[in-house]
């Protein structure tokens, strides 16, 4: 049995280094868009070989599902050029780059077998009692280190704000054959991604799951009923909700940290007894920004005032 | 719950709650960054005030100490560049304001770039400085992409030349948890040892930093977004967004990474400054636009903060880390007070081509008085803050005997005096009057020359910075 993981592993490990090999230096962009899909998917199931299902999960939804649709929306905006670029068998800088990637390669891999991996898994658990929460990695995220994921947010909500500073979302490429079904499926397959999203979120507090994974995967549904043609009914314009769920779970967390303070504790330090409580809240509030900047990611602008067609109809 | 408490957490909670309300409020955005500037300024004068009274400040955020939490820590190199963000980010804040130009993202960004820049001088926890540091660039990114046009590319190439710099510091930090089981650098520093999993670390992370800090030669992405971005931005970046690179790369070879100095390491810094000096130096002489001279300048003075980790082990480091420090702050407001005024007469003349922008007095007189003083502190005539940096750090290498680092201050003072002799020639010629089109508000020149008198200023401030920059208020000492 030992043998038999070792070679899964083994594989595992050789085929994620081929496909990143394959996205970067393939002729084709969208070969190499789908090495990268491909590339995430297999990442995923190395973070589960890793035991880490949280990042596992997250990795699925963002690295292959969201970042897989951005690319392949992107490429198809993209004007269609017929310069393949130098293959790169005739690129003289990889006489540099290979041997420079090896020996940083060999370096790192001596290096980490050096490593005596202490971590902190004893003190987490330790503290665990005192967190609120029985899942070590969410009392780490929104307990512990809630500052990290503060921040963390607040680069979800910059990314969306970057982006929308550069200008109005593109329009939408319609649909080369534009069917009734697709709208409706994606309406009806939304309502499932809400379901799993609310589940994974419960489970954070307990077990592998909370706001990242729950927030990607609510994305992931977004993204998918917008390709399926379902317009959004979230206006860009100043008084739509869009800005407000966008800053939801950066919000809270601030309100939080600076809130406690008025009670008298250090700044994000949450009030004895109240931790399991407050938690739950953030994850709440943090997985709703997260599929909205997911989305908004995808629309690539800041959308419009008023959507065309049947939005405003409902 | 302490005062110090309460002031880092306004220092990092009140930008970024102004951020939301910017993003969602539009119409209110320039009120409250005007507020938040307000209360930012207030409070880093209170912090430092704070901290020359009762020593290195520390606070465990959330109650959680090190290493299961992240700790904050203000000493005297941290309170100065928290005092100086203040100073840019205010003023800066000011110019855009009266430039009034419509474009409502640009506050929100603004604060972000402003909050990142408060957390990453506040925090002793490396994951949290990469985090910080993430944002910090995204941030600046948009807003060098803000000038639309040619800041595209080199907002792209920042953007790209950043990330790496982020991915190789990780990738560092990743190496030093695996090995110590910490974050925290007060932590790292008493367990570091020295073997390769920590060299690996050291060089990956301080890679990661001199990519971020544009020192040559990985200084390629620097000239063109700093000379293309909005003139506000452009003060930032140059003033602050690079100074903080600088601050981790001392942070840390002064604390855990210290152990390696002596291997020849704090040489090759001081080589690297130096060819920062002089190739800056060489490229500013060269430059047809105003803004890209003053952004190549930035790669050039930045050497001099370099040379202080070859002088920080001998008996002149006291002298030379004071004299670094002022460097960089004083850089900082004569830098950015310098693009201020650039960012005016460019937007008076249309354009900021050297060989035909109009002399003293085109485009008002504030921008060139501006202008001359910044230039003066960058050259270090007395009695400016410049000067005091450069004689401090001069007197050090001289105590030290390290004639080599004399020549390169030397050296390094000719350049600036070099290129900045072609900026001052400019102000010899007539006035001239650009196209009147959407004359700007003459109090736009304003932030910009406060921020010169204050890069003068510095200078006349010497007791106070002798005590702030005192050996006794350096966290983890002086090596």
């Amino acid at each position: 049995m030992g043998w038999l993981v070792l070679v899964f592993d083994g594989l595992l490990a050789a085929a994620l280094i081929w496909l990143a090999w394959q996205a970067t230096h393939t002729p084709g962009l969208f070969r190499s868009v789908i090495s990268f899909i491909i590339f995430g998917l297999l990442m995923a199931l190395a973070w589960v070989r890793l035991d880490a299902p949280d990042i596992a999960l997250a990795e699925a939804a963002i690295g292959a599902g969201a970042t897989g649709a951005l690319l392949l929306s992107a490429l198809g905006r993209l004007v269609a050029t017929h310069e393949e670029g130098a293959p790169w068998q005739e690129r003289r800088d990889l006489y540099f780059w290979i041997p420079a990637g090896g020996a940083l390669l060999g370096l790192l891999t001596l290096a980490a077998w050096m490593l005596p991996s202490p971590g902190l898994g004893e003190q987490v658990q330790d503290a665990l009692p005192e967190s609120g929460v029985q899942n070590p990695v969410t009392a780490v995220l929104l307990n512990f280190r809630a500052l990290d994921t503060l921040l963390e947010i607040g680069v979800l909500l910059l990314a969306a704000i970057a982006i929308w500073s550069l200008g109005r979302m593109p329009l939408p490429s319609a649909p080369a054959v534009r069917s009734p079904a697709l709208p409706a499926l994606g309406r009806l397959l939304f309502p499932m991604f809400v379901l799993v999203s609310a589940y994974l979120l419960w489970r954070g507090s307990h077990a592998p799951g909370g706001a990242f994974p729950a927030g990607a995967v609510m994305g992931a549904g977004g993204i998918l009923t917008i390709l399926a043609g379902a317009q959004p009914w979230l206006t860009g314009s100043v008084h739509g909700p869009w800005r407000m769920l966008l800053s939801l779970g950066f919000a809270a967390m601030l309100a939080l940290a600076l809130g406690v303070m008025a009670l008298g504790q250090p700044f994000f330090a949450y009030p004895p007894g109240l931790a399991g409580l407050i938690v739950l809240a953030l994850e709440l509030a943090a997985g709703l920004s997260i599929a909205m900047s997911l989305v908004a990611l995808y629309l690539a602008g800041q959308p419009p005032d008023h959507w065309e067609g049947e939005a405003r109809g409902e | 719950m302490s005062q110090a408490n309460t002031l880092m957490a306004v220092l990092v909670g009140v930008p970024l709650v102004g951020a939301i309300i910017a993003f969602v409020y539009p119409r209110l955005a320039v009120s409250i960054t005007a507020v938040c500037a307000g209360v930012m300024v207030a409070a880093a004068a209170g912090l430092t005030r704070l901290v020359l009274s009762s020593g290195v400040l520390r606070q465990d955020v959330g109650g959680w100490a090190a290493p299961l939490g992240i700790g904050w820590q203000v000493d005297g190199l941290s309170a100065g560049l928290l005092l100086l963000t203040a100073a840019v980010g205010a003023a800066g804040a000011a110019h855009r304001a009266f430039e009034a130009l419509e474009q409502p993202f640009f506050w929100p960004l603004w604060l972000f770039l402003w909050g990142a820049l408060n957390v990453l001088f506040l925090s002793a926890d490396l994951f949290n400085l990469y985090v910080a540091l993430e944002v910090l660039s995204l941030a600046a990114v948009a807003l060098i992409a803000m000038a639309g046009g040619g800041a595209l590319p080199a907002a792209w190439r920042y953007l790209l030349a950043s990330m790496l710099g982020s991915t190789v510091y990780l990738l560092g930090v990743a190496l030093l948890y695996g090995r110590y089981g910490a974050l925290d650098i007060a932590l790292i520093a008493d367990a570091l040892e020295t073997d390769l999993p920590s060299a690996l670390a050291a060089a990956l992370i301080t890679l990661g930093l001199l990519l971020k800090a544009a020192v040559f030669p990985l200084h390629f992405w620097l000239p063109s977004a700093h000379g293309r971005a909005p003139a506000a931005v452009s003060a930032a970046l140059s003033a602050v967004v690079v100074a903080a690179a600088w601050y981790l790369l001392v942070r840390l070879w002064f604390a855990p990474f210290g152990a390696f100095q002596g291997n020849g390491v704090g040489v090759l810094f001081g080589l690297l400054g130096a060819a920062a000096m002089v190739w800056g130096g060489l490229l500013a002489l060269v430059q047809h636009r105003l803004k890209m001279l003053i952004a190549y300048s930035t790669v050039s003075q930045f050497g001099f903060g370099l040379l202080l980790l070859p002088l920080a082990g001998g008996v002149g480091a006291e002298l030379a880390w004071r004299g670094a420090v002022v460097i960089v702050l004083s850089h900082g407001l004569a830098k950015a007070s310098l693009f201020l005024a650039v960012g005016g007469i460019a937007r008076s003349q249309g354009h900021d081509r050297l060989d035909a922008v109009g002399g003293f007095g085109s485009g008002g007189v504030l921008p060139w008085l501006a202008l001359v003083l910044a230039a003066a502190s960058l050259l270090g005539v007395p009695p400016t803050g410049g000067f005091a940096g450069k004689w401090w750090l001069l007197q050090g290498a001289l105590a030290e005997g390290a004639w080599l680092w004399v020549l390169a201050i030397l050296l390094g003072t000719l350049f600036t005096a070099a290129y900045l002799s072609r900026l001052l020639a400019v102000l010899l010629r007539p006035a001239q009057r650009g196209p009147q089109t959407g004359r700007p508000s003459p109090l736009t020149a304003l932030p910009g020359f406060v921020l010169a008198l204050m890069a003068c200023g510095l200078g006349l401030a010497l007791p106070a910075l002798e005590r702030l920059l005192s050996s006794a208020l350096v966290a983890g000492g002086l090596p």
